[in-house]
């Protein structure tokens, strides 16, 4: 018997802009528990949401990642290098925004964050340039000198994306970034995610709230269980629906009128109440709408509101799932 | 109302600029986390109250060596046996000096838990470990450290009674180099074997717990419990020696110091008479750092994000 380790399954060279390539990737705890079973992906650059429950497996795709755990099968390549060639070298292309608290209260944001530039191989002058600039970036520039003890959840939040900034990274791995903020601070923090890829630095954002996905990603990574049950980009995931959602009044039976009408050209609705009408205007092509709004006009309705109804993330998600 | 235009002000948005810089590996990383350590340990960069400590155990250690050097000033032209015996005690030999001190035990006390527990408490370990660090890399960084900030704490008492020892001399600073060239390899040899076996007894317990205070008290608290099983070995062993007293953990790098100096244990020391009492320390000794390092590396063979 050979005394060589089996090779991991390699992968065909990989587009220059990929991001994150699996295959078959699966990791099993020595306690039995699946953490990912067989996860196959091909996320391009870019913002990418990683979406799934708690326990879905988000950490522990993180953990691959960085090269801190080794997979049982399979194979992991981030930023178009396989990770099990150089699982250490691969953490310097990376930055990581962990979701827990993780700030010495003791240390001012600008020393914390230079510090880990540092630790990243900035040498200290430079270091301490970066964390003056990545500070001053996420809006910390004020406070840089105060201890982070003081700090609010949002100053928190800020000064760990800071730190994860200030090697400038390929890749940023964001674990529930907006975990613990008020509205306000997630709005910011949003935007402030949202601006990344505008320096041309690739996001993988990690959280359970799709709206914030939907809101700053452009493709959308689903797991549930450790397997993958969606991916794509956003654009085409929540694409239009073919429904067309018209309120409607100006008499009682209003909706009846319509959907008589409507019935007459072969389109199908559903009432949701005495004002709302669902129109499935997959039958009445791209003049759906005009012909919808010319019944309303010819039938003298009042029209109150006319809508394209797109899928929701969280609808796709349920429906990956296998929940209604 | 409107606002008069300002004459030369600008805002600029700078955006974010990439770094185009050198940037180092996995060695740059060990070494930027040896020299963050010393400096928390020492206080640099934090605040006046952290850097009391630190600054004041040292002052107090090198204190001895200025005494030594006052008193060989003012008796400089005094034959010795006609020094005062009470004076007499205030000066030392080198080998003296490189003693486990209570000074020393509450820096170690101090500093190794200063290094150790912040990270694990504030949860920056899986910050640590997402950087070019592995566990034992962070383990190498850690004790070396604390080596360097331990053979500090020692060496430059030494160096102060060896400058001070050479400038008073009545018989000139040249002779005086001379004469104790030996000094210039067993005092840093012996510092090195003290500083090694602290560095790494101490960060090993620090690693066991997240609380500072416990880590400080329980290395104290193992130096004094050692200490007294020891010593009821060596009075129930009086008035002969007994390897017993290699159980007071503090001692064993004193023997080796004895060994580095005189080439042999001390003849009238705890182990007097004990056959291959040099060689029982050596093991002690190297059990003791090989339990220490196994402790470590257990402690940070994995981290949790």
């Amino acid at each position: 018997m050979p005394l060589v380790a089996a090779a991991p399954p390699s992968l065909p060279p990989p587009p220059a802009s990929s991001l994150l390539r699996t295959r078959g990737l699966s990791l099993t705890y020595p306690n039995g528990t699946v953490a990912l079973a067989g996860l196959d992906l091909n996320v391009p650059r870019g913002s990418v949401g990683l979406v799934g429950a708690n326990g879905a497996g988000k950490t522990t795709l993180f953990r691959l990642m960085l090269g801190l755990l080794f997979p049982t099968a399979g194979a992991i390549e981030v930023v178009g290098l396989p990770v099990a060639t150089d699982p250490i070298g691969i953490r310097s292309r990376l930055g990581y925004m962990p979701e827990h608290d993780c700030l010495p209260g003791d240390q001012s944001a600008a020393d914390f964050v230079a510090s880990f530039g540092e630790l990243a191989g900035l040498p200290p002058r430079p270091a301490r340039q970066r964390a003056s600039d990545v500070l001053d970036l996420v809006g910390l520039d004020e406070a840089r000198f105060r201890p982070v003890g003081g700090f609010s959840t949002g100053m928190r939040q800020r000064t760990k994306l800071a730190q994860a900034l200030v090697a400038d990274p390929e890749l940023l791995l964001l674990d529930e970034p907006t975990a613990g903020l008020d509205p306000v601070g997630r709005e910011e923090m949003l935007d402030l995610v949202g601006r990344l890829a505008g320096f041309g630095i690739s996001v993988l954002f990690a959280t359970h709230l799709l709206d914030d996905v939907q809101r700053v990603c452009d493709h959308v990574v689903m797991i549930d269980g450790g397997r993958l049950r969606l991916a794509g980009p956003i654009d085409e995931l929540v694409e239009r629906t073919g429904v067309l959602r018209v309120e409607v009044g100006g008499r009682p039976d209003a909706v009846e009128a319509l959907a008589a009408a409507l019935q007459q050209r072969g389109m199908a609705s559903v009432a949701l109440d005495q004002h709302v009408l669902d129109i499935d205007t997959r039958n009445g092509g791209d003049d759906a709408p005009d012909i919808v709004r010319d019944l309303i006009v010819d039938l003298g309705l009042r029209l109150y509101a006319l809508s394209s109804q797109h899928r929701s993330l969280d609808e796709l998600f349920l429906q990956g799932a296998g929940r209604p | 109302m409107s606002l008069a235009p300002t004459l030369g002000g600008a805002v600029y948005d700078r955006g974010y600029r990439p770094y185009e810089g050198p940037r180092g590996g996995r060695n740059y990383a060990r070494w930027a986390l040896w020299r963050l350590s010393v400096r928390r340990a020492l206080g640099i960069r934090r605040s006046w109250r952290q850097k009391v400590l630190p600054w004041t155990l040292l002052g107090l250690a090198t204190l001895p060596a200025c005494v030594d050097i006052g008193i060989r000033y003012a008796t400089r032209n005094t034959p010795p046996y006609r020094l005062d015996a009470d004076i007499e005690d205030f000066l030392f030999t080198f080998k003296d000096y490189v003693g486990v001190s209570t000074l020393l035990l509450l820096f170690v006390a101090v500093s190794a838990p200063d290094i150790i527990c912040p990270d694990r408490h504030d949860r920056v370990l899986p910050l640590l470990f997402s950087r070019q660090l592995t566990g034992v890399d962070y383990v190498v960084a850690k004790v070396s450290a604390m080596f360097a900030i331990i053979f500090g704490f020692a060496f430059i008492p030494q160096v102060v009674l060896f400058v001070g020892q050479m400038f008073v001399n009545k018989n000139g600073s040249i002779d005086y180099f001379q004469d104790h060239l030996d000094v210039l390899w067993k005092v840093p040899i012996s510092i090195a074997i003290l500083a090694l076996y602290y560095a790494l007894v101490s960060v090993a317990l620090a690693s066991l717990t997240d609380r500072r205070m416990v880590a400080g008290i329980a290395f104290i608290g193992l130096m004094m419990i050692t200490h007294a099983v020891g010593q009821f070995f060596i009075e129930s062993a009086r008035p002969d020696g007994t390897i017993m007293s290699l159980v007071q953990l503090w001692t064993v790098p004193l023997v080796l110091r004895d060994i580095v100096f005189l080439g042999h244990v001390e003849p009238l020391g705890r182990l007097q008479g004990v056959e291959g009492a040099g060689f029982a320390a050596v093991f002690v000794y190297l059990a003791v750092l090989t339990a220490s390092a196994a402790v470590l590396l257990w402690r940070y063979r994995e981290v949790d994000l």
